[in-house]
């Protein structure tokens, strides 16, 4: 920019209107996270979802994967911060909100892990246990352990909310429409059978994350396109 | 009456950092040069004139061993840009009147 002796009052305002247009319309996200997140998520939703319906194992948990891709989403983190040149104001109370997201996707694995085991300890201590009881009488009644039912849609319900919060303040449309996505699938598997939550699931990771993703790496390469033209 | 422009702000290159800055929380050296098209050296002493004014805050710090310097404007740029503004209003408003 070369420096002009003298400004007019529109030069001025006309300037000032370019520069904040130009710090608003630059994407710094790469997108590469929510890539990772809904190819991970979806895939271990999907996955765990066709061990179901056909009746097969793969041999390990699948969502091993999630916890795997903490590495490569740290990783990615400390990269884009180095890259980033730029903090907008929205940055840390974002970033709060998808911690506060990870806690709670975590504090919901350990209910579903904890509550079987401790409820058949606290029904043992009333001297009480779970049966299922068949009302066509062909089958014998069997204990069952108890089990938090139709988990998932809860957490189908959690991927909504930190990507509608995204969406709003970012206004960014893909996200929100992701979150919308996931808000009526969510309300759809309650009334589904588990198995089909996750498949559920799997489509709410890909309109949350994934598309967004694409979308938002799409702009940030045009972007950096541009600026080497 | 018409408001005196602020002289530290009408200039080209000191009104784009300072209207680059007004949008966002913080933005390092490297990011303003880009979005100004400025060189190095005007932008350093254009930046050097609002840290004097106290418009903005400098920090220079040392990132994975390269120099950095990151600019935040201040509580006193944001009043000096925004009676910029509303003086230029005043301007245009009696032009077209």
């Amino acid at each position: 920019m070369e420096e002009k002796k003298v400004m007019t009052e529109s030069e001025s305002l006309a300037l000032i209107a370019d520069m904040i247009q130009r710090a608003k319309h630059t994407y710094y996200e790469t997108g590469v996270g929510p890539i990772l997140w809904g190819t991970v998520v979806s895939i271990a939703s999907c996955m765990t979802y066709l061990q179901k319906e056909y009746h097969f194992s793969i041999g390990f948990d699948i969502w091993i994967i999630v916890l795997i891709a903490i590495i490569p989403q740290i990783l990615i983190s400390i990269r884009e911060k180095r890259m980033h040149g730029v903090k907008k104001h929205e940055d840390d109370a974002l970033n709060a909100v998808w911690v506060t997201y990870a806690i709670s996707i975590f504090g919901l694995i350990i209910y579903q892990n904890i509550i079987p085991e401790a409820t058949v300890q606290l029904n043992a201590q009333e001297g009480w246990v779970m049966m299922r009881h068949y009302t066509n009488l062909q089958h014998p009644d069997e204990m069952i352990r108890p089990f938090a039912p139709s988990i998932y849609s809860l957490f189908i319900l959690l991927y909504a909310f930190p990507t509608l919060v995204t969406g709003i303040v970012k206004k960014f449309r893909p996200m929100l429409a992701g979150a919308g996505i996931a808000y009526v699938l969510f309300i759809v598997s309650c009334y589904t059978a588990s198995k089909y939550d996750m498949l559920l699931g799997s489509v709410s990771a890909i309109c949350c994350w994934l598309i967004p993703g694409i979308i938002l790496r799409r702009k940030y390469l045009a972007q950096k396109s541009a600026a080497h033209v | 009456m018409f408001k005196e422009l602020d002289p530290i702000l009408h200039s080209q290159l000191r009104l784009a950092v300072m209207s680059l800055l007004i949008g966002v929380k913080e933005a390092d050296f490297t990011f303003i040069r880009e979005k100004t098209n400025a060189t190095a050296g005007n932008l350093s002493v254009q930046v050097q004139k609002l840290k004097d004014a106290g418009y903005i805050e400098v920090t220079k710090q040392f990132k994975d061993n390269y120099p950095q310097t990151t600019c935040k404007i201040t509580a006193t740029g944001i009043e000096a840009f925004d009676a910029y503004v509303k003086a230029l209003q005043q301007y245009l408003q009696a032009g077209s009147s």
